[in-house]
């Protein structure tokens, strides 16, 4: 009989990159790289789980930028031929290796994933959310949503309205893409301020996340820690506090398992290593070295790095699978032993961290979810709603406001270099508000441009830009998209009230911001 | 809202009507703001100048072969332009024209405002306050309102921070955690009075630690308690929870710059530069060339490989220390002919 649930959360997320204007962006090799290296990895886990029969439960937060870029035709058709270039410059590399084996083996066996990520993708009708669907609808997984354009939910307090859309819009878009409407949300950055929940139930949401302070601050003292769940005051959202022990085991730099000198090197890519004129045509086309994914190195530990053997790196994964899934019921019998009663431990990551940061991770939590399966009986793995539904009765408290950013609240994205932003992103808010306000039914021209309008606002409103701003490097890009996001959304502004909407320039921006095409601009009220 | 609109539409509709009339820019530009620059981008094609009438009364000033230009530049005018295409600005208006004061929590202890006034709202207080407007100093005033409906006057206590003449946004130490604040931005007069210009919204910062309020039905005693909250911080069950707290900050510094959404790879060049002060690094590369027939076959240490159509062929190895022999063997297409050269590469690094 088991003693304790654990509960892994995956969260993914990229900001909505998309530029049809430019042949070549840098920035949406944010999206190609994350598809090669962590969602179609872990795809691949999960197909390979299924067909293996292997009972396991995952919770996963697809943000709503995210799923719109994996279902937008042009990225795809663009993901499509950077894999195509992937390939070509992996067949190149098996050939210069030649006369080292340990690096051929390498280029060898990156040539077969990418051949691979190729043929998942198109398997999948090039729309991977099809396959996380499916894991869905297998009961095997359940995805959450998060907000429409992962806003940072505690900076945008004084925009209700805002929070509103947020949350709203990013339901609407999950239940058109999933098929049925989200139980639980990812709050971005698990940003939370006591009250939200309440726009969260007004959605439908039944549970959140938060960091561990955001349970174990909330008042009354949540008896439990963050070992259970509790209810919000006022609204019974359910709230889900981060365990820090076992989230430490996976993401610290110092005892975090990606750090072992077996594992692959991040920073060392042939985009960066190998000669130029060679590496050109797989590089911006502007001559900047970029990552291209293919890397020879381990970590090692020192700055002589070593060539990186895989098979050694797999035992290793399996090895640290083992040791997380002892520490896990060790945790648990201590806690069941503790609590009287069977904990919930809640171990929360950047999908992002699988793959694309640790090579190894998708292997990682392949190896742990079977060890689950077959080798012991202490743990069960659960998804929230199963949770809620075995165990109705929790205790009632207000969560604290908290976050799991840098330093547990707001720092990372209220600082010097971002705190400019807030007073254009509450302005474009409130004016969204008289917008709505004096347009309350329209249609055709005005009803585009007020739907352009809020799309414009979201976007404004991600805090991937704060977060850039905040951490010092190639802030240029974060800067500008937020410049011309609230730019447009002024010039919007005016023509509508000025009843003198240019409907090229329209057309052109609709067409440029083309997230969420059935959004309804009331929402923002 | 509609009347304004219709105002507008008014206005509109009056301009359009003038321009029938007399298309003389001066005209437009007095009627509105919007239809301004359109005119104004019409003169200054065809006249290089500010407005028509500028180069009308100074026609002595006229520069050599000018008209000419204007000539022609108006030969090619199309009239497009009368609503020419509005230039999306570059940068973020500097204000909005309001009254506003936004406060917001960072942390615990700290709060950020930021603030905007109104143009005519300070010429309406240089007007009230005459010469003292000039002799007081800007203020904040931070009121602890913490569980009560704040009127102005029923704050538990408040403090006043002095701030840069010109400032517009300010971090401040609340100096208490788990407390409500209101912020108003004004003016201390010489005599002490305060004079309020915006005042901002409530908020409230989250306690530093955990909660003193316990829930009857959910009792737990104080030591148990503790010691779950220390494996909440993960450092196991003895730690007392100070001290998680430090070590926790010091994670999180890490934990949330690794959080970022695809941005490791963004900062890799740059991490790279920075870990290393002075390094080299050296390799070799063979590139193995030749020509055949087009249509032979070619193998290079054994292995076939691909011809261009010319017949041309390029190979690139990594060339690691040590000898490398290297047959190339050609076969005619009839396969009546074989040539086999060899050469031979040993690198050797020292």
């Amino acid at each position: 009989m088991h003693k304790g649930y654990l509960c892994l959360v995956l969260h993914g997320h990229l900001p909505f990159v998309r530029h049809p204007e430019h042949e070549d962006f840098l920035e949406e090799d944010w999206l190609y790289e994350a598809i090669t290296e962590t969602y179609i990895p872990l795809i691949l886990v999960f197909e390979k789980l299924l067909h293996d029969k292997v009972d396991f439960r995952l919770t996963m937060s697809l943000s709503p930028t995210l799923m719109s870029m994996l279902m937008d035709g042009l990225l795809q058709e663009r993901y499509s031929k950077h894999i195509s270039r992937l390939i070509e410059l992996a067949h190149k590399e098996v050939e210069r290796t030649r006369w080292q084996h340990e690096f051929q083996s390498l280029a060898i066996s990156y040539l077969n994933n990418f051949c691979l990520a190729r043929d998942t993708f198109e398997k999948y009708g090039r729309n991977l959310i099809n396959a996380f669907r499916s894991f869905q609808d297998a009961g095997k997984i359940e995805i959450i949503t998060c907000a429409a354009t992962h806003g940072y939910f505690p900076l945008m307090d004084v925009c209700r309205s805002s929070l509103r859309a947020q949350v709203k819009v990013a339901v609407a878009h999950y239940e058109k893409a999933l098929g049925r409407k989200p139980a639980g949300i990812w709050l971005p950055e698990c940003g939370y301020v006591p009250g939200h929940d309440e726009i969260l139930r007004e959605s439908g949401i039944r549970y959140f996340i938060t960091d561990s302070h955001g349970v174990l601050h909330g008042t009354p003292r949540p008896k439990y820690g963050v070992f259970a769940p509790v209810y919000c005051k006022g609204t019974g959202v359910a709230c889900f506090g981060r365990d820090l022990e076992s989230s430490k085991q996976v993401w610290s730099s110092i005892e975090g398992y990606p750090g072992d000198y077996f594992y692959r090197e991040f920073y060392r890519d042939i985009g960066f290593d190998l000669d130029y004129e060679y590496i050109k045509p797989y590089i911006h086309p502007d001559g900047v070295r970029i990552n291209t994914g293919i890397k020879y190195y381990r970590i090692t530990g020192s700055e002589d790095k070593q060539p990186y053997n895989p098979h050694i790196a797999r035992d290793k994964a399996a090895a640290h699978a083992g040791n997380f899934m002892f520490n896990r019921e060790k945790q648990v019998e201590y806690l069941f032993d503790f609590m009287k009663k069977k904990p919930m431990i809640l171990s929360p990551y950047d999908a992002e961290l699988f793959g694309h940061w640790w090579y190894e991770g998708p292997s990682w939590l392949d190896f742990l979810i079977r060890k689950i399966a077959f080798d012991q009986k202490t743990i069960r793995m659960i998804t929230p709603s199963e949770y809620l539904y075995e165990n109705p009765r929790n205790q009632v408290i207000t969560p604290s406001l908290s976050s799991w950013g840098w330093k547990g609240y707001s720092e990372m994205w209220l600082q010097g270099a971002n705190d400019w932003i807030y007073r254009h992103l509450h302005e474009t808010s409130f004016k969204m508000n008289e917008l709505v306000k004096s347009f309350s039914n329209t249609d055709g021209l005005a009803r585009r441009a007020l739907n352009q309008a809020l799309r414009e606002l979201l976007l404004a409103q991600s805090s991937d830009w704060a977060f850039i701003m905040g951490t010092g490097t190639h802030i240029s890009y974060a800067v500008k998209r937020t410049k011309d996001h609230i730019l447009r959304f002024l010039r919007l502004y005016e023509d509508i009230n000025g009843n003198s909407i240019d409907q090229e320039w329209l057309s052109d921006i609709e067409n440029k911001d083309n997230i969420f095409p059935d959004i309804d601009y009331r929402v923002h009220q | 809202m509609t009347i304004i609109r219709r105002i507008k539409a008014k206005l509109k509709e009056m301009v359009e009507k003038n321009k029938k009339i007399s298309p003389t820019p001066k005209t437009a530009v007095t009627a509105s703001r919007k239809t301004a620059p359109a005119t104004k981008s019409i003169s200054e094609r065809i006249f290089g100048r500010k407005t028509t009438k500028q180069v009308q009364e100074r026609p002595k000033q006229e520069f050599l072969g000018e008209t000419e230009v204007s000539v022609g530049k108006a030969k090619f005018y199309t009239g497009q332009v009368v609503r020419a295409p509005r230039v999306m600005p570059q940068e973020l208006p500097y204000q909005y024209d309001r009254d506003r004061n936004i406060l917001q929590v960072r942390d615990p202890w700290w709060l950020h405002c930021y603030w905007e006034v109104r143009t005519a709202t300070w010429e309406r207080l240089k007007y009230e306050l005459k010469d003292d407007f000039y002799r007081a100093q800007k203020v904040l005033r931070v009121y602890d309102v913490t569980s009560i409906i704040f009127d102005g006057t029923n704050a538990h206590r408040f403090f006043d921070i002095q701030i840069n003449e010109h400032a517009t946004n300010w971090y401040i130490d609340s100096g208490g955690s788990g407390r409500s604040w209101c912020v108003d931005y004004g003016l201390l007069l010489p005599d002490g009075r305060f004079i309020t210009i915006v005042r901002s919204n409530t908020v409230t910062t989250p306690i530093e630690g955990p909660s003193w309020i316990t829930d009857e039905e959910w009792m737990i005693p104080e030591e148990m308690f503790a010691r779950l909250y220390g494996m909440g911080f993960g450092l196991g069950r003895s730690s007392p929870v100070g001290k998680a707290w430090q070590e926790r900050v010091r994670r999180q510094l890490y934990s949330g710059a690794m959080a970022s959404p695809g941005l490791a790879s963004m900062a890799s060049p740059v991490k790279k530069a920075k870990e290393r002060k002075f390094w080299m690094v050296v390799n070799t590369e063979l590139i193995l060339y030749g020509a055949t027939e087009p249509d032979a076959t070619v193998y290079v240490q054994d292995r076939e490989i691909k011809l261009r159509p010319d017949g041309t062929f390029s190979l690139r190895f990594a060339l690691p220390d040590g000898k490398q022999v290297i047959p190339v063997k050609g076969i005619s297409a009839d396969r009546q002919e074989e040539r086999v050269i060899t050469p031979i590469v040993t690198r050797e690094t020292k």
